[in-house]
């Protein structure tokens, strides 16, 4: 028996994302209001399912990302049955997960975010997709996009049974191991896509950094915040994105706190705004003091700048030479400037590559021992990963048979829902004085504010045409309507 | 010609995965020896696109949601059919629409099947979770099921 739950069909907004924009007395914006109906729900149908299922069920979450939230579901089944998995099986776990990060990253530069900065402030709007970066970038590098996502699918479904969503994560460990045929072709792939994340960095070199126009963009205010940010980290502060503490450094990029996944709750509080069915993560420690920077802010991002600015490093030379240059030629840690999370997540993108080899020629990648069955009696997990958008956190409490009885997540892209409203804020603002609104220029540039962030609403739908588009309306003073603007 | 029949959506989203319901039934009805291939994905825009490579037809059976028909209806049209309003922005913040991803990868001179055919039903409770149909649609599962195979027959 389901019971229905009405909620108003003006935020239950079937997928679109809504903004509003409200003007005050001279026409300048007074306020935005960025609203999102996230499928929270999921969290009440995980009740009373086994939570060694947990880590198939929650790939259903996403589409883009289902690695990612099956390794978070199978870390906190992992501590719900106060197991620890054996060294392989870790091992294991995180190469498919860089063969995964390294497919999602390219697809987001290529052909998510890419658009916005290799085409150019002023190509026409129907170039402004892959289409138009494969025209621009030449068909061998279109095809190199094509030949990484192949790489990083094959390597997934090797080591997790399937290609896209994973299945073979059980609490203690893997259903398989890999034999040292499948290890010799993951290392192979492994090595192409090095060299293929230095092949984008330089592109992004050429394209983006040379180009006066984006560099003002990038360097300019109207994607600035001084805000917190987080990353996962390995004990000696480097990004990691399958195991270790969570770090937050402040706006001045010194360590604020850094703490075991367990101990995320009391870290972290979600701060409610009557107007959207999303809450907003934010430091308790800090306070939420509304959608502003500082350092007196409790709002914090997690990006892949986020995982730069709260690391000391990268663990893998390459990337690591990537990351000194970055913040060389930007002039200094942390970084602030939005638009710079396109420039990071190559840097991560090389990182995960390079990591990638570095497992698949560990000696114990082959080893039989990929599984410890658990023992003890099933109660409480948490699982931390770090999803190519930001920290993602499963949290399952579970009766003595191991039956979920309550869910929460984090996922990626709510830690960012208030300095995403922060950017589209600032972006509208600096675009609507006086009343006069400049429409495509305005709505581009809140969508590249959108797109840095890399943002997945929960878009756990199939259904045709299975679409995220944006609706913006003005409205003056009173809320009456003025103009609404719409992506779709 | 070697033919795909894809049920696509999310089975744990109620009546979102009535296209993965199609597929099952249709592999009772399919003989097993011939050219096609029945599969089942949750999956859309690039990764759809590459799980079509390599074969000369398509056949995608998902659910839709217009708001012009009444649920249950069943539709028929060809993937060219459907207006790609994304050329200029795209499907979601994170992926591209089918049809711009089959420009992609034929623009850089990959196989892309020549002929995509949608099967679609009409669907309203898409955003709850449940693993079960509701009855207007399940009663749709067998009518879509005999489009698909007017479908080849055509």
């Amino acid at each position: 028996m389901t019971q229905r739950i009405t909620i108003d069909p003006i935020t239950r907004l079937e997928g679109h994302g809504k903004i509003e924009i409200f003007l005050n007395e001279e026409g300048d914006v007074a306020n935005t209001y960025f609203q999102i109906p996230e499928l929270r729900g999921f969290e009440r149908f995980c009740v009373g399912r086994p939570v060694e299922e947990m880590p198939l069920l929650t790939n259903r979450i996403c589409g883009v990302c289902p690695e990612a939230h099956h390794m978070a579901a199978a870390k906190a089944a992992d501590m719900v049955y106060h197991v620890d998995p054996p060294h392989t099986a870790k091992l294991l776990r995180e190469l498919l997960y860089m063969a995964f990060f390294v497919t999602d990253h390219t697809t987001h530069f290529y052909a998510l975010g890419g658009p916005d900065f290799v085409m150019g402030p002023d190509a026409p709007v129907a170039e402004r997709n892959i289409l138009g970066v494969i025209h621009k970038v030449g068909l061998e590098t279109g095809g190199k996009v094509i030949q990484a996502r192949k790489f990083g699918h094959n390597v997934v479904e090797i080591i997790g049974g399937r290609k896209v969503h994973p299945c073979t994560s059980i609490p203690g460990g893997l259903t398989k191991g890999i034999t040292e045929e499948e290890r010799k072709q993951i290392e192979e792939m492994g090595r192409w896509a090095i060299e293929f994340a230095q092949f984008s960095l330089k592109l992004f070199n050429d394209i983006v950094l040379g180009n006066k126009q984006y560099v003002d963009l990038i360097l300019g205010d109207i994607y600035n915040h001084r805000t917190y940010y987080m990353g996962m980290m390995d004990e000696n502060n480097k990004i990691n994105f399958y195991d270790g503490k969570v770090r937050v450094v402040d706006p001045d990029g010194k360590e604020f706190v850094k703490y075991a996944p367990k101990d995320y709750a009391e870290h972290i509080a979600e701060h409610v705004e009557p107007w959207t069915y999303l809450k907003f993560p934010y430091l308790k420690k800090v306070g939420w003091k509304g959608f502003v920077d500082g350092k007196d802010s409790g709002v914090y991002m997690a990006t892949p700048l986020s995982r730069l600015n709260s690391s000391d490093g990268v663990a893998t030379p390459r990337a690591q030479e990537e990351y000194e240059r970055f913040y060389s030629t930007l002039g200094g840690k942390p970084v602030h400037q939005r638009l710079a999370i396109h420039w990071a997540r190559l840097v991560e993108l090389l990182y995960a590559a390079e990591r990638w080899v570095e497992l698949a020629t560990d000696p114990e990648i082959t080893s039989p021992n990929f599984h410890t069955i658990p023992t003890e009696k099933p109660t409480e997990g948490v699982g931390i990963v770090e999803a190519p958008r930001g920290t993602l956190t499963h949290h399952y409490w579970t009766d003595e048979r191991g039956v979920v009885t309550k869910v929460n997540l984090i996922v990626g892209t709510t830690n960012n829902y208030a300095p995403i409203s922060m950017s589209i804020n600032k972006a509208a603002s600096s675009l609507i004085k006086k009343g006069t609104i400049v429409t495509e220029p305005m709505l581009n540039m809140v969508e590249m504010a959108f797109r840095a962030y890399d943002p997945c609403f929960g878009c756990a739908t199939h259904s045709l045409p299975g679409q995220m588009p944006l609706e913006v309306t003005i409205r003056d003073p009173k809320g009456e309507t003025i103009e609404v603007l719409k992506r779709g | 010609m070697k033919t795909l029949i894809i049920g696509l959506g999310n089975p744990i989203l109620g009546d979102d995965g009535v296209g993965w319901k199609v597929a099952k039934e249709l592999t009772a009805l399919i003989d097993p020896d011939t050219s096609v291939e029945i599969d089942c994905a949750s999956l859309g825009g690039l990764s759809l696109m590459e799980r079509m490579l390599g074969y000369q037809r398509v056949i995608v059976i998902d659910s839709m949601e217009t708001g012009e028909s009444p649920e249950g209806c069943v539709k028929v049209f060809p993937l060219a059919a459907l207006e790609n309003q994304y050329a200029g922005h795209l499907a979601s913040p994170h992926d591209v629409s089918l049809t711009t991803a089959l420009q992609a990868a034929q623009s850089i001179g990959a196989k892309i099947p020549t002929r995509v055919d949608i099967v679609a039903i009409e669907a309203k409770n898409v955003y709850d979770f449940s693993d079960d149909l509701s009855l207007k649609i399940e009663k749709a599962v067998p009518l879509a099921a005999e489009e698909v195979l007017k479908l080849l027959d055509d």
